[in-house]
């Protein structure tokens, strides 16, 4: 009798064994289902209505390493499909005239609160998206931020598509001065790779067998196997450099990407963090005094972000305070997100890296960064006009951009409008010159190019297609000259060190 | 000329039976804001048996009839407060609960149904206490002693209590599928029905011939009786009951009822309309004007839907700065309703109505809205606009009298008649 029963436990655990990674699987796969279900959508929208947006002059810094002077970013129901000088804008769209200003990629903030409104624990469902704080997140030129458990969208006037992808971090605690649950921690990790290894074996060799059983799932943390299947992103929460060393000594013999959220003593092991590919997510102006007790090295100081970054750490900033503050001291709030990145330029951090600190590398770590976090054909339209460096004082952002939707305009809201007002009347609509005349005689074939062909007619079908960030910088101002007859001196964009 | 007709065929056979008089008379007024048929200079109302027969300009007047001249006074409708809780416990729950009626709660000998005639209201709606669904508001008269004399209609709206969360779209979108489930439970029940009888109708004459013989032949007791009923039941297609939890969404989805959603902000709208998805329905707002409201936002779709907006009679901000907006002008220009609700549930709040409001004509919103909106509207809003809520042939004779314009700041209410009588102040005669 006793042995039956046992049979039957066993059974049992095999099935549930069986079961488990499916379900995490379908799970990680209802994350991607979502976007099937926007491109159905999108697709429908195609032929009841196709909106289009068109940012013209724009000096657009992509992101992805190359400034592109003058150039026209083109979005289809709010998705960029063309970035070039050259472009037939079609009728009906949209236009936001960006000459004399730069244009960036709409900000990623890690974490936030209150820029949804009082939100309850479904963001979807309490989103309010007229909240004068989203108002303000978008005049500080972030447009995607984690909240909650999710990475949702800063849509003004719209609940729906808010949410861009829920649960991809697995919170994790790991603490030398909490000696259990680190080893507590240890033996999850090492139970839950000793069973990966071997369902992986048993999915291998299950044709060939199929007498085979499934490996027990005992002491198997679902949490954990997502993250060691790369399936989610394990978030720390560390300051102290024996924490680090323990996190980044985990992650590179269980295999996994680190998401360590503080950071302080990050630079006394940048080394290993870097080896070990973590992600920092930290506040540059933190400092913290070294321990008197102690002979290594320690504290934290403005520099922390620019080693770890020489040292391979992605580094993500995020200033000390995650709300909207009215009171206080002003600037180390989440609506000066960029500001926060030019201390750690200040600190010595290259400017691109400050830039993709708040863009892309936030966008990696939330798990949307094949949407949002750069400037690309196929990537979300999420732009920022900004009247100077982004990450200059002086700055503002004039203009925000949302899934092809200006949503925010400084001269037309209270809170900034007043301070050094947009002076120059050719951000005007209506006096722009439209370049489109003079171009049509001269280079009629041109104007015969298909507009949904645009790419194998420019001939940069691979750099159009949506990256995940890696592809290597494209180069567009080479092509406009290509095409013939560009009345206007556009070509010449730069290329900026990464 | 046809207003004279009537006003003589009135009055004529009223005379003439001379019998127990009904009871008729005629006011003469300086101006009679009719809300339905704009300003009447010299009106002239003649009301019998609490009900107005004929409205006009300087209508003659059959001799006999007695007259009532107010010719310095304005006359209005009575006024309307479809959302108040006077004189009831203010306790509610947070649970779904369509079933309940506020009739059940009224407690008609409460002194503010006397002091609210006083403000000029002459008919409430009251609604049911909580969040959630807390049930459905009545309409009642203030005045009669007894509930049922004060009823008007039991089934004036249904409330629903609206906020930004999961847990209320949740509950909306499953009331609304049970009324699907419902709809689709009958349309089988129908066609099992129509099968069945269809079926029938070839044996229909045999049963039918049976039945006699039966008849004849065996009196058995009740038990065949009953099945006979039975019979004779499913002949006439009788719809399976609703579930008294699903029936007030049920008669909301067909139009018989309609439904007030308390909202807040924004994007309460917003968040309600994804929870009712693609549903056509037509529902009304209840929008409490707090400083900052930013329900602006949304003006033009609730303006596309053609909703009623209750709401009190302020001026708020635009959020963060002091620039006023007049939210009633903003709404009515996209197309919305106005109606206008005191600036608080009590009868000091009733006593300043009129005067609040006309603070809102004056910043702009058009007097007819705003007439309407204190009247006809709410009466509409609760399914009674063809029974009271303008000066019109045949609608309850329920005036308010002013010594001058409504809106103007100073003009008293002079006195109030319900149903025909005086039930505040004194009318010379």
């Amino acid at each position: 009798m006793f042995q039956t029963s046992r049979m039957r436990a066993a059974a049992l655990c095999a099935l549930i064994g069986l079961l488990a990674p499916r379900v995490s699987a379908s799970f990680q796969e209802g994350g991607d289902a979502p976007k099937e279900a926007e491109k159905a959508v999108d697709e429908k929208k195609k032929e009841e209505k196709e909106e289009w947006f068109a940012l013209t002059n724009g000096d657009v810094f992509t992101g992805t390493g190359s400034l592109l002077r003058g150039m026209t970013v083109l979005a289809r129901n709010g998705v960029i499909t063309k970035i070039a000088s050259e472009v037939d804008i079609p009728e009906g769209a949209k236009l936001l005239d960006a000459k004399g200003m730069r244009v960036y990629p709409g900000l990623v903030a890690t974490s936030s609160s209150g820029l949804f409104g009082a939100t309850s624990a479904e963001l979807e469902d309490s989103v309010d998206p007229f909240s004068s704080r989203m108002v303000l997140g978008l005049a500080s030129g972030i447009t995607s931020s984690g909240m909650g458990s999710v990475a949702a969208k800063l849509k003004r006037g719209e609940i729906k598509g808010v949410v861009m992808r829920d649960k991809y971090l697995t919170t994790l605690a790991y603490s030398t001065n909490n000696p259990s649950s680190k080893r507590n921690l240890s033996e999850k990790f090492a139970a839950t790779a000793k069973y990966l290894r071997e369902f992986r074996e048993y999915e291998l060799k299950k044709a060939s067998n199929k007498e085979l059983k499934e490996p027990p799932k005992k002491g198997v943390d679902s949490a954990l196997l997502s993250v060691l299947k790369g399936e989610s992103l394990a978030r720390f929460n560390a300051d102290s450099r024996e924490d680090l060393l323990g996190i980044a000594r985990l992650a590179q013999q269980y295999g996994f990407r680190p998401v360590i959220d503080g950071c302080g003593e990050g630079w006394t092991v940048a080394d290993e963090l870097g080896r070990a590919g973590a992600f920092a997510v930290l506040t540059p102006r933190d400092r913290d005094d070294k321990s008197e007790a102690l002979v290594r090295p320690g504290g934290s100081s403005i520099e922390n972000a620019a080693i770890l970054h020489s040292r391979g750490v992605q580094v993500a900033i995020i200033p000390s305070t995650k709300g909207v503050d009215l009171g206080g001291i002003a600037g180390r709030d989440i609506i000066h997100l960029p500001i926060e990145a030019g201390f750690a330029v200040r600190g010595g951090l290259p400017e691109a890296a400050a830039i993709a600190a708040i863009t892309i590398v936030p966008a990696r770590i939330l798990g949307i960064d094949h949407r949002v976090g750069t400037i690309e054909v196929g990537k979300d339209c999420d732009l920022l006009v900004i009247d100077g460096d982004l990450m200059h004082y002086q700055s503002f952002v004039q203009y925000a951009v949302v899934d092809g939707k200006q949503v925010y305009d400084k001269e037309a809201e209270l809170w900034f409008a007043h301070i050094r007002p947009r002076t120059t009347p050719s951000m005007a609509p209506e006096t722009r010159v439209d370049p489109g005349e003079e171009v049509d005689p001269n280079a009629a074939p041109k104007t015969e190019e298909p507009k949904d062909g645009e790419k194998p007619a420019e001939g940069t079908p691979p750099e159009d297609k949506p990256a995940d960030g890696e592809t290597p910088p494209k180069e567009p101002p080479s092509d406009p000259p290509k095409e013939g007859g560009t009345p206007e001196p556009v070509g010449g964009g730069g290329q900026r060190a990464g | 000329m046809k207003t004279l007709n009537t006003l003589l065929l009135a009055a004529i056979p009223a005379l003439a039976s001379a019998a127990p008089a009904p009871d008729l008379f005629a006011i003469k007024v300086g101006k009679a804001e009719t809300v339905s048929h704009g300003t009447i200079e010299h009106a002239v109302i003649l009301i019998e048996d609490g009900k107005i027969v004929t409205i006009g300009q300087d209508l003659p007047i059959e001799r006999g009839i007695r007259v009532l001249d107010l010719e310095s006074w304005t006359v209005m409708p009575g006024l309307v407060n479809p959302y108040s809780r006077l004189g009831m416990d203010s306790r509610g729950g947070d649970e779904f609960n369509p079933q309940v009626s506020a009739f059940d709660d009224l407690y008609p000998s409460s002194d503010e149904y006397d002091r609210v005639l006083e403000a000029g209201y002459t008919t409430l709606g009251l609604y049911p206490a909580g969040r959630a669904v807390p049930g459905r508001a009545c309409a009642v008269r203030p005045g009669p002693d007894t509930a049922e004399g004060m009823l008007l209609t039991r089934d004036a709206y249904l409330k629903i209590y609206f906020r930004s969360d999961a847990r209320a779209k949740k509950m909306l979108r499953d009331a609304f599928a049970k009324v699907d489930d419902y709809v689709e439970k009958e349309k089988k029940a129908r066609e099992k029905f129509d099968k069945d009888n269809a079926g029938k109708k070839t044996e229909e004459k045999k049963p039918d011939e049976k039945k006699p013989d039966e008849k004849a032949g065996t009196q058995e007791g009740g038990e065949k009786k009953d099945e006979k009923k039975d019979d004779k039941s499913k002949k006439v297609y009788v719809p399976p009951e609703p579930d008294e939890k699903v029936k007030p969404f049920l008669d909301i989805v067909n139009g018989k009822l309609n439904a007030l959603v308390s909202i807040g902000q924004a994007a309460d709208f917003l968040h309600l309309m994804d929870a009712l998805g693609e549903r056509k329905l037509s529902f009304d707002l209840r929008v409490p004007i707090t400083r900052e409201i930013d329900m602006y936002e949304v003006k033009k779709q609730i303006g596309e839907r053609k909703c009623r907006i209750l709401m009190e009679p302020e001026i708020s901000m635009t959020p963060g700065t002091m620039r006023m907006r007049n939210l009633a002008q903003e709404f009515s220009a996209e197309g919305a309703k106005i109606v206008f609700l005191p600036r608080g549930d009590t009868i000091g709040a009733h006593k300043n109505a009129l005067r609040n409001v006309g603070e809102i004509v004056a910043q702009g919103l058009s007097r007819e809205v705003a007439l309407r909106a204190l009247t006809l509207e709410g009466a509409e809003l609760m399914g009674i606009g063809a029974r009271l809520g303008s000066l019109e042939k045949n609608k309850d004779a329920n005036l308010v009298f002013l010594n001058g314009d409504p809106f103007e700041p100073g003009t008293k209410i002079m006195a109030v008649m319900l149903e025909g009588k005086v039930v505040f102040g004194e009318v010379q005669q």
